[in-house]
């Protein structure tokens, strides 16, 4: 039998939910009192949330948590994810927690932290954390050592100063841009850029809203395509971004309305900043776009796969001098990069993009034809468990030929062509994924389909 | 019986902050509380203690998940919060507040929606809620928003005390008082309510970051600075508030505690001259007050100890002034159904004015009893038999049974309860006469020590 979708999810990428039917007040208490008896010594926890109602509650939770274990809290009130986590290290808190459910569609919530260096907890952390919120025994301080809390406007304008340093907006001003901010945090920097510099911007779904959401808010090509591609050809703009809630991805529309696929973020990212910096480390995935392997061979650089999900990325990040890595992300448009400190950052990515067009003089879509072309098939199956370890060990056979990696599920690789098959970490389904050059690999797809259907029933 | 650090019961929820009182548990119960009212608004208020912040975030949490909207208020004396519910549309309130208990403490006092303590049967449903855990959870479309109040509250008590006294008559005596806020929740509202009815305030103890600087509860033995500050400062009166500002304590000119019972009976005598009706006050509290009562031929009417047992019977026999004298509470309907350490302050004011006596005469004016109280540990199987020697040993001509044992004797009476909180009998005896007095108090000592030890 497939396994329902969980409304609760608690792993060592933190807490996320269906508000009220899976996630709870208490759940987000306990998660914060772990969080604040992770840390330790009593210090300065930096906390921001996104627009949606179920944040207030959550929040209230978080700073009644942080307080009772002694940490002073630092409030950013609602601001994007990467604000709080360049406001971690800005201020020399011991960590950040960012509420709110990201892609995800308003009736979810979630709790991300981040340690000292406004980085992501690693697996390690990750695993603590978890084991002191099962065991529920928390470091709570005595009633006259209690944390206190405080309000921090400035966290954008230090996110701003971050930014400033590392691109030159001067030269970004001729571009025409539609931005769908999904009624997220996006909104709330884009005009304040815009208002400094005098961006010639236009955004959609600019208000933030607490309930519901213009439309789903993943950065994919399909929410692209929805409302922002479009505008982009009637408003003249030459080209279109689209953020999430709380603008850590973003996905990309071209000068011609056309909705690009989300996969095509990272290699951009990559093309550009080794460009600047060849032969660096690019960190990504099993599951994204071989594109970014092509790319990076033409400056030399080695690509590092690693199982999908942001714990396995923060993971080898650690394991690397940052002066070594040019970039790291995944195929769903969320991509970091070292001059911001490893921090996913959808606004980061899309003033890289915007100076990647200026400096070659060439708009999005212009620089994407020169790719070579992918094409992806993507389909998920409902979960059988139990049947996953034979359904492996039977594709590792009829597939003998290519290259393996077995690190996340099965990935096999033929030159021009791959599949990666694997099990979600945030729904009962198992993935597949193809990806071949110059053609849809539909014939993959469809033996690759068939033998899990076959398996997982 | 032995003294726990965490105490969830029908009062309440009361304990040590840290490992005791945590804010798992704070939440838990204000979304059980929230379940129990229904969507609507909640009022939340709290006193200065260090742990308010964040016991009020934990509360707030539990509110918005079980689908209530939040009204904070912050930093209010527990009767302006209740007032507060009562005059909005509030559906009930919070107040965080361990009241005159040490710093350490906190505990959540609830509210229904006329601002009401919740009486019985309503806190023994909301126990229950919290101890199944069945709770209602939101979702994102139903969850509702944090508002705050902080400067109406102030206003909406004040406007509902001055319909009631002779506001311009006492500040044409423009009279110095003390105030003794104890750092808590009045700290900041006691000087401007005392200013507002004209009054010189020489204001002790307001500064809500502060720790208590002395008990916190206001009893004779921790207030010797307001009373140096009343003769120093020549004050017609000094007033002493505990952190939540529900208890009152009255220091007259020349620096003399004020006995509470004998400003429960200033009061009731002040209320019923303009206002004939029912008077409630505790088993324990003085004969004085049936003395006043009686000269205006109206009945008391004795409730268990306990402000929400006083309340209830207040409200069932639509009493029209009442409290509890040894516990510092005046409770006048006509301002609000509660505890309320402002109206006592602006009655006595009142009464002062009216009479243009200093305060120490008018109290000399009161019926004289003579009254001991005392305490007693013990063990508690043996509370049966201590109850019973009672009455073999005095000769009652009445005994009332409601809240330990009272006996009614020819010359005086005599009370004894075991305390709700800690294992420890209260007794309570007055007489006509100082030795009649002395030698119960003797006797009851005595005999509960021996047996009880």
């Amino acid at each position: 039998m497939p396994l329902p979708l969980r409304p609760l999810r608690i792993s060592h990428v933190g807490l996320r939910g269906i508000v009220g039917q899976g996630l709870t007040a208490a759940h987000v208490i306990d998660f914060a009192c772990a969080f604040g008896t992770f840390l330790e010594e009593p210090g300065r926890v930096v906390v921001g949330r996104d627009p949606r109602a179920s944040s207030q509650m959550l929040y209230e939770g978080v700073v009644a948590g942080l307080l009772a274990c002694g940490h002073d809290v630092i409030n950013l009130g609602v601001v994007s994810t990467p604000v709080i986590q360049h406001a971690i290290r800005w201020l020399e808190a011991r960590g950040g927690v960012s509420i709110g459910a990201s892609h995800n569609t308003a009736e979810w919530n979630a709790l991300k932290f981040f340690g000292s260096k406004g980085i992501y907890l690693n697996t390690a952390q990750a695993s603590e954390l978890l084991d002191i919120y099962h065991l529920r025994k928390f470091r709570l301080a005595a009633w006259d050592q209690l944390g206190r809390l405080s309000e921090e406007p400035g966290a954008l304008d230090y996110y701003i100063s971050q930014l400033a340093a590392v691109y030159d907006f001067e030269r970004l001003r001729d571009f025409r841009v539609v931005i769908d901010c999904c009624n997220g945090t996006s909104s709330i920097l884009l005009r304040e850029l815009q208002r400094r510099y005098g961006f010639d911007w236009i955004l959609i779904n600019e208000k933030l809203e607490g309930r519901r959401f213009a439309h789903d808010p993943a950065t994919t090509a399909e929410m692209v395509a929805l409302q922002l591609a479009p505008l982009v050809k009637p408003l003249r703009a030459h080209a279109g971004f689209l953020f999430d809630v709380d603008s850590d991805r973003v996905a990309l529309a071209t000068e011609q309305g056309e909705a690009l696929s989300e996969e095509l973020v990272l290699p951009l990212l990559t093309d550009f900043l080794l460009e600047r910096n060849p032969g660096r480390l690019v960190i990504t995935n099993l599951s994204t776009t071989a594109l970014v392997q092509e790319i990076a061979q033409k400056y030399g650089a080695q690509v590092l796969r690693v199982p999908v999900g942001r714990q396995a990325a923060i993971d080898a990040l650690t394991s690397y001098p940052p002066e070594q890595v040019a970039v790291a992300g995944e195929g769903t448009g969320a991509v970091m990069m070292p001059q911001f400190r490893f921090i996913y950052d959808g606004i980061a990515s899309m003033l890289g993009i915007l100076t990647m067009m200026q400096e070659r003089g060439r708009l999005l879509g212009e620089i994407v034809a020169s790719y070579p072309k992918y094409y992806m098939i993507k389909g998920q199956f409902p979960l059988v468990p139990a049947a996953v370890p034979r359904l492996l060990m039977e594709l590792q056979e009829r597939y003998a030929d290519g290259q393996q990696n077995t690190q996340d599920g099965l990935r096999v690789d033929w030159p021009g062509r791959w599949f990666h098959v694997r099990v979600s970490q945030t729904e009962p389904v198992l993935r597949v994924i193809c990806e071949q050059r110059d053609e849809p690999p539909a014939e993959l797809f469809r033996q690759l389909s068939e033998q899990v259907r076959r398996l997982m029933s | 019986m032995r003294v726990h650090k965490l105490k969830i019961g029908v009062s309440g929820i009361r304990g040590e902050v840290g490992e005791f009182l945590t804010p798992a548990l704070a939440c838990a119960f204000a979304q059980a509380f929230a379940t129990y009212t229904g969507p609507g608004r909640v009022v939340v208020g709290r006193d200065t203690r260090p742990s308010g912040p964040m016991l009020e975030h934990a509360v707030a949490c539990g509110l918005l998940a079980g689908g209530c909207d939040v009204v904070l208020v912050g930093v209010y004396p527990t009767p302006t919060i209740q007032i507060y519910v009562a005059s909005t549309d509030a559906c009930g309130g919070l107040a965080i507040t361990a009241s005159h208990n040490p710093a350490e403490y906190n505990a959540l006092k609830l509210f229904n929606r006329q601002g009401l303590f919740f009486n019985t049967y309503e806190r023994s449903e909301l126990l229950d809620l919290y101890h199944q855990s069945a709770f209602r959870h939101v979702s994102n479309a139903e969850i509702g928003h944090v508002e705050t109040d902080t400067d109406r509250p102030f206003h909406l008590h004040l406007g509902r005390i001055l319909p009631h006294i002779d506001s311009n008559r006492i500040r044409n005596r423009r009279y110095r008082v003390a105030v003794d806020a104890v750092n808590g929740a009045a700290s900041l509202w006691s000087p401007r309510f005392l200013e507002a009815l004209g009054c010189e305030v020489a204001a002790i103890h307001v500064d809500p970051d502060r720790p208590f600087p002395r008990l916190p509860e206001p009893k004779p033995e921790a207030l010797d600075q307001l009373r140096r500050t009343v003769i120093e400062q020549k004050c017609a009166v000094g007033f002493a508030q505990d952190p939540d500002a529900d208890r009152l304590a009255v220091v007259d000119e020349t620096g003399q505690v004020l006995d509470g019972d004998d400003v429960l009976a200033l009061v009731v005598d002040t209320v019923l001259q303009r206002q004939r009706g029912n008077v409630v006050v505790n088993l324990s509290t003085s004969s004085a007050i049936d003395d006043v009562a009686r000269r205006y031929g109206c009945r008391v009417l004795r409730a268990p100890v306990g402000e929400a047992n006083v309340v209830q019977l207040m409200q069932a026999t639509q009493a029209v002034i009442g409290g509890e004298g040894s516990n510092g509470g005046v409770i006048y309907p006509s301002v609000h159904l509660c505890r309320d350490s402002f109206t006592g302050m602006a009655l006595i004011l009142d009464r002062m004015a009216a009479s243009d006596l200093p305060l120490s005469e008018l109290a000399r004016q009161l019926p004289r009893y003579f009254r001991r109280a005392g305490a007693v540990e013990f063990e508690h199987e043996r509370l049966g038999e201590l109850l019973q020697r009672l009455p073999e040993r005095f000769r009652a001509t009445a005994i009332d049974r409601s809240d330990g044992i009272k006996l009614i004797l020819s010359d005086g009476w005599i009370h004894v309860r075991p305390s709700n909180t800690e294992p420890v009998l209260r007794f309570a005896l007055e007489a006509r006469e100082p030795q009649r007095s002395e030698e119960l108090y003797g006797e009851v000592l005595e005999l509960l020590s021996s047996s009880g030890g």
